[in-house]
Order: structure tokens, then sequence, then C-alpha cells
């Protein structure tokens, strides 16, 4: 029961981390000014990597290699919220996304960092550093681009509405949320949704996006049941396509 | 990456008679003793235009060149593979950032030099007008056409502009990640299984004759650009950086039990140079002239980018801050 | 647009003809010093174009310092470098300094001191000096920062136009070592090759 209720949280953390690295490392090449290019990569190396040493740790657990749990399961296999699979839209989007979803990122991994499954402190301890990069990009940006032109500002506000629903269901509970919180694994999804919605209203608090108005915000559920929206298997078959040609290989 | 001095043209060396003949002569002492000119020196005005010329030319080639193997960024295999791609694929952006600002010393703004390739006003390396049409070709092109970029900017990073210098430096140490993450990719292709060794011979003979193009024309026949080498703004002939090229990779190549397609490459045991059947130059023309495979494809996919792009870099112009030209 | 690339597939068509892009969406220029080491002098490296400062600052971490170490980065607006004659041979910097006297009832500031030691290298920082005006700073620099090697170029910069790196922030690059990744030591292949070309050896005889 213990070990099931831990790797859950170690899997849809893990696969939160994947999908949207992913996806951001949609944008190299493509972003709006080099600088910003350079920097949303990293920050999508980030996470890929962050997704790695999660599976590492779920495989010293007894799960399988990273590589065969990243590249060959199907999209009802994974438990990331629905956020991150969704397409990137315009850079008002992914950015909106970047700031919903790392700002509860920087949160759980702090708050991690008291687990009491120790490799999980200690990889939430070592990598707070990239998650502070994140979220000053995040803040940063979006303070700017949030009171600048009517453009930015109307797109921003655009991707947001769209947006919230979704990252909400970062908050969805497991259903170990008890065994979870009693094993001191970690702090439970309730308490970082609460410290995620001041962080959030604060920011935003900066900006000329308007206040959130929570209570008529709907969470949208099911990713972290394996109910996903239908671009996460095209993702993922994209993903493996070079993986499955032949998955005993060494690429 | 970068592919050669292949577009220079001839040089018209006749505004030199207006450049007052003490500082010119000042000036290629200076070259001539092994110092670096910087942003501020005098400079001739051909000096400074064939170098925005260049560094601008190999700025757009990193910032294309990372379109082909951005082909593959989303399906790099397995965790190692995709994180590597990334960071790779991302040194490239960050190679066209360090160009631009080193040519940018010399007063033309990125801005105006990003127009410049939108518009097919300048060049980029040809050999990014072709396609990458398996994961294969994603490590062709890791492995040998950023070799090809390396004899190229090493030579060059001996130049004489020290901004242009400075960026090569960091370059160069970049390009050895590239390479041997390459070359990895490559052997393990090489040592795997048959599939993986037929993708990769694939791979070899789609992209052997853009190889070879990437120097730039033969000596014989390419432009007399002897003011360049003498400033130290050329630094090899485009058959020295092809020789050097086969000379450090088609053993490796062959090491690995690939062919190459082109039954006349052979070693010159006399004359210690390599042989090979000319390359077609008709087609390299072609090719620079827009009519290759991808070129439409990849000037769109920037402009969409630019497109894309132009409201975050509308909102963030602020009133206070202003473009000035970096000062080293 | 049919593209091998599937990013490329998804890239929303544009809705009308651009050939170039719309005039001047050029941003401000920063300068960007880097501290590899905790004992190392920052370190010129290359600018980036940003809105503000604190932006150029948040660009820069990953413009300039992705691999290797790094404990600390700065960054300037470009047109708040003040900047000496470039000198060569023998010349000092130092000696083309216009004769100045400042006034001594001035507000004393902090300004950084850089130097050219080799044309073609980056400027690195000397130390600090308290002054009232750049150009007082460059003279303070000649009295007290100079050792014997000739300095080809000399940038002043007032620390109250500095973005530095917090205390807090020092942990930004605490993983940069990790990332073995965007290192080519981490590329050996050595062995497979080595196992591969006995085994071909082995087959041709
Ligand atoms: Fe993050
Ligand atoms: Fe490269
Ligand atoms: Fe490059």
């Amino acid at each position: 029961m213990k070990e099931v209720a831990l790797k859950e949280l170690l899997y849809k953390i893990a696969d939160d981390q994947l999908i949207l690295g992913h996806r951001n490392s949609e944008w190299t090449g493509f972003g709006p000014l080099l600088e910003e290019d350079i920097a949303f990569s990293s920050m999508a190396q980030d996470k890929v990597g962050q997704s790695y040493a999660l599976y590492q740790l779920l495989n010293q657990l007894g799960e399988q290699e990273p590589d065969t749990v990243a590249f060959m399961r199907n999209a009802q296999q994974f438990h990331n919220c629905q956020l991150v699979e969704l397409p990137n839209g315009e850079y008002d989007f992914s950015l909106i996304r970047h700031f919903l979803f790392d700002t509860a990122e920087a949160i759980r991994f702090d708050l991690l960092s008291q687990s009491s499954y120790q490799p999980l402190a200690d990889l939430a301890k070592k990598i707070k550093g990239e998650l502070q990069y994140h979220t000053l990009h995040a803040n940063t940006l979006i303070k700017k681009l949030g009171s600048a032109t009517p453009e930015s500002i109307g797109r921003l506000q655009n991707s947001l509405d769209i947006a919230l629903p979704y990252a909400l269901g970062i908050f969805e509970p497991s259903p170990f949320e008890s065994s979870i919180i009693a094993e001191g694994f970690f702090a439970g999804e309730a308490e970082l949704q609460k410290q995620w919605i001041l962080k959030v209203d604060a920011l935003l608090a900066q900006t000329q996006l308007k206040p959130i108005s929570w209570p008529t915000v709907k969470a949208i559920y099911g990713g972290r049941n394996g109910q996903h929206t239908e671009h996460l298997q095209p993702l993922l078959d994209e993903m493996s396509e070079v993986f499955k040609i032949d998955p005993t290989a060494e690429w | 990456m970068y592919g050669g001095g292949n577009t220079f043209e001839a040089i018209r060396t006749d505004s030199l008679a207006q450049e007052d003949p003490e500082k010119l002569a000042a000036f290629e002492a200076k070259i001539e003793r092994g110092e670096k000119i910087e942003p501020t020196d005098w400079m001739p005005a051909l000096y400074r235009k064939q170098l925005i010329r260049m560094i601008e030319q190999h700025a757009h080639s990193e910032i294309i060149g990372a379109l082909p193997e951005g082909t593959w960024i989303t399906r790099a295999p397995g965790f190692k593979r995709k994180l590597s791609l990334m960071a790779k694929v991302q040194d490239e952006v960050g190679h066209a950032q360090l160009l631009y600002s080193a040519a940018e010393t010399l007063g033309k703004t990125r801005e105006q030099m990003i127009d410049d390739l939108l518009s097919g006003k300048s060049k980029y390396s040809n050999i990014f007008n072709y396609p990458a049409f398996t994961w294969a070709d994603s490590c062709f092109i890791s492995w040998l056409v950023d070799a090809g970029a390396i004899v190229n900017q090493l030579a060059n990073a001996k130049g004489s502009y020290g901004p242009y210098c400075r960026a090569l430096e960091r370059i160069c140490a970049e390009e050895s990640f590239h390479l041997k993450y390459g070359h990895h990719c490559v052997i393990f292709l090489a040592t795997g299984t048959d599939k993986q060794r037929q993708m990769f011979q694939e791979a070899i003979n789609r992209w052997w004759a853009p190889m070879m193009h990437f120097f730039g024309p033969s000596d014989k026949i390419s432009a007399h650009t002897e003011i360049l080498m003498k400033w130290k703004v050329k630094m090899g002939t485009n058959d020295d950086m092809r020789n050097q090229f086969l000379d450090m990779y088609v053993p490796k190549i062959w090491e690995l039990g690939f062919t190459l397609p082109d039954p006349n490459l052979k070693k010159n045991p006399t004359t210690n140079k390599w042989e090979y059947t000319e390359p077609d130059w008709e087609e390299f023309k072609r090719v620079i002239n827009g009519e290759g495979p991808c070129n439409k494809e990849r000037i769109e996919v920037r402009r969409i980018a630019e497109e894309r792009g132009r409201w975050v870099r509308e909102a963030l112009k602020a009133p206070q801050a202003a473009y000035v030209t970096p000062l080293a | 647009m049919k593209s091998l690339d599937p990013r490329v597939n998804r890239l929303p068509t544009l809705s009308r003809e651009i050939t170039t892009k719309v005039p001047l969406d050029q941003l401000g220029t920063y300068e960007v010093f880097v501290q590899a080491k905790e004992n190392k002098p920052f370190q010129h490296e290359g600018i980036v174009h940003a809105s503000d400062i604190e932006l150029a600052f948040v660009l820069a971490k990953e413009t300039f310092t992705r691999r290797f170490t790094c404990v600390s980065i700065f960054v300037t607006d470009t047109r708040d470098v003040y900047v000496s004659a470039l000198t060569e041979g023998t010349v000092n910097a130092y000696d083309t300094l216009p004769p100045y006297t400042p006034n001594a009832n001035n507000i004393l500031e902090n300004y950084l001191i850089f130097h050219l030691l080799k044309r073609g290298k980056q400027h690195v920082l000397a130390g600090k000096v308290t002054a009232s005006t750049p150009q007082e700073a460059m003279l303070k620099g000649k009295e007290n920062l100079q050792d014997g090697k000739p300095v080809f170029n000399v940038w002043a910069i007032r620390e109250s136009a500095i973005r530095h790196t917090q205390p807090e922030e020092m942990v930004l690059w605490k993983t940069l070592p990790d990332k073995k990744y965007r290192d080519a030591s981490d590329y050996k292949a050595g062995d497979k090759l080595t196992r591969f070309l006995a085994q071909r050896k082995n087959e041709i005889l």
C-alpha cells in the first residue's frame, strides 16, 4: 500500500515533467527572440532531466527502465495532468502554462524537500535552483507582457482563461492522498493548491490581467487517472517513433 | 555549424584607393603582427563590409542550421538522446545569438540582418537546404556537418577580428560536444542492428554530395579573395578546408564499415591530397539560388517564427531601453 | 507546408505575406559579465537584447552560462559602460585619459573598472573604486588598479547601474556540473568501437 502510494506520486510528477518538457522543447528554434528561445529550451531540458531522475527513482523501486517507461507506455498509462499535454498554441499559451505549472512545480518540490522518502527529498533539494530560475523567468515575463500592450495583455488573458481549469487539474487528488500525507511522502495536493493560489494571485496583481474568481473556475480532472485529451497519444506516438523502430536496439 | 567561404564573390578593391594610405598601412601591419582588430579601431570600409557579410552568413547558417536537426527533436530515441539533441540544437541557436552580436559590433543591427535573411538578400550555408529524412540523417549532421563546420571555425578563430574570434572561441568549445555527440550516435548505429546500419548508410548516400559542396566551389573556379586572406578574414582556401575534412573523417567513416558514394575518392600518397569526383557545382549554384529541396521551407519557418514572436518583441519594447551597438 | 518536421507541420500559416519584419522591434542592448569560480574575476562575455535590465539578467543566464561552472553573473545597459580610448603596441589606455579635475563636492559612488589586457581577449574586472564621475573613476583606476602591464582599454561601470546576482540566486547554477549531457566528455563510445573493430577484423581474416 505504502509503496503503491509512493509510486503513484512519483509517476504523476515524472509524467508531468516529461510531457511538459517535451512540449516546451518544440519551441527550440522557433522562439520569439533568440535569447528567449535559448532560455525556454534550457527549461525544457531541465524538465526532461528531472523526469529522468524521477523514473530512475521508480526504477530503483522495481519499475522498468526509464526509457521503457517513458517511450513504451500508451496514453492511458500516463498520469500527467491534462494541462501539460495540450498543444503549445501561440507563445502566450505556452508562457501562461509555463507560469501556472512552474509556480506549482516550485512549491511542490519545496514541499517534497521535506519528504520522508529520502531520495525524493534529496532530489527536490538538488533541483531547487533550476525551479527558482523557472519561476524567475516566468514571473519576469508575465509581469512584463501582462502590463505591456493591449495585444499582449489580451493574449495572456485569453490564454489564462483557457488554461485555468486545466491548471486546477494539477491538483487532482490521488486515490492514495491520505496515505501519501500520513506517510510523510508529500504534504498533499490540497496544501499545494492553497499555496499555489496565493502565489498566482500575488503575481497577477502586479499585472493588468484580471484577478481570478476562483469559485467560478471548474477544475478539469482525469489526467491523474489515465484519462487524457486527444492530444496525448499523438504526442507519445511522435516521441517514440524512432525508439519503436526497434525498442531492443541501442540508439 | 557553418559552411565555408562559399558565397564570397569577386572582391572589388577599387574602394581601397579612397582609404588613407597611412592608416591602411598601419591597419595591415597590425594584422601582420597578429594583433586583433577591435570594433573602435580604424578599418577599411571593404574590411567592414566583408566581415559583416561573412559573420552574418555564419549567423544565418546557425539559426537555419537548427532546423534540419530540429526535425528530429521531438523524436529522439531515449532520454539521453532527447536531452542531447535538445541541447545541441539549442547551442546552434546560441551560436546565432553570439554571431549576430559579433556582426552587430560592426554597425549592422540584428534586426537588419534577419530582414536580409528573410528577404533572401543574404545567404546561409547551402547544406541546410537539404532534408533530414530519418534519425540517421540527424546523426550525420551532428557528426559530419558539424565536423566540417569545426574545420572552418577553428581556422576562422585565428582571424583578425576580435569580436568574431571571441564568439568562435565559445562556439568551438560547444562544437566539441556536438562532434562527440554525433560520433557517439553514429557508433551506436554502426554497431547496432542491420536496420540501424542501413539507416546510416542511406543517410551518407543522401548527404555526401551536399557535404562536398559544403566547403564551397573548388579553388580553380572560385572568386579571388587574396585581399581577404591577407586581412585574415578568410583563413584558408575552400579546397584546403575540404581536404582537411576528408583527411580527418573519411578514415573514420570507412573504419565503421560504411561506404562513400564516390568511386574516385582516395588519398593520393604522393601529393598527400584527397582526390574525388568533382562535385556538381551547377547543382550547388542552383540550390544556393533557391532551387534546393528545402530553401522555401527554411525561410518560411523563420518568417513564421519572426511573425509569431512579433507581439512579444513589440510588447517588450520599452521606451527606456534603446538599441545601441554592442561594445566588444 | 508539408514538412518532415512534425513541429513545422503544426505551425500556423501566416495570414499575410511577410517579406520583412515590422521596422524596429529591436530591443535594447545589455552587456553580460560572468564569474566562473569564486576566486576568479568577472569577465565580459557578450551581450543580450532585452527590454530592461531584469529581463536581460534572466536571459543572460541561459545565453552565457549553460555549461561548466558559474557562480555569479551581472548585466548592465551598454549605455552605462564608460569606455576609454582603445590603444595598441605599448601605449597604455590610461595614458590617453583626458585631464580631469573632479568637483570635490560631488557625491561618491562605487565604480567597477575593467581592463583589456590583450586585444582579442575579454575585458576582465580589475577592481572597484569610488568616484563621483566615470572620468574620475578611470583616473582612480589608473592610480590604484594597474600592475605594470599595459592596459589597452578601460571600462568603468557605476555599480548602481548593475543588476547583480543576489545571494539567494547563487543556487541558480547549482546543478550545472550535473548537466553532463552538454559536455563532450559524456560521449565515450570507445569500448563499443574497439569491440566492433576487433570483430570486423576477425570477419575479414
Ligand atoms: Fe520548471
Ligand atoms: Fe554545432
Ligand atoms: Fe554551431
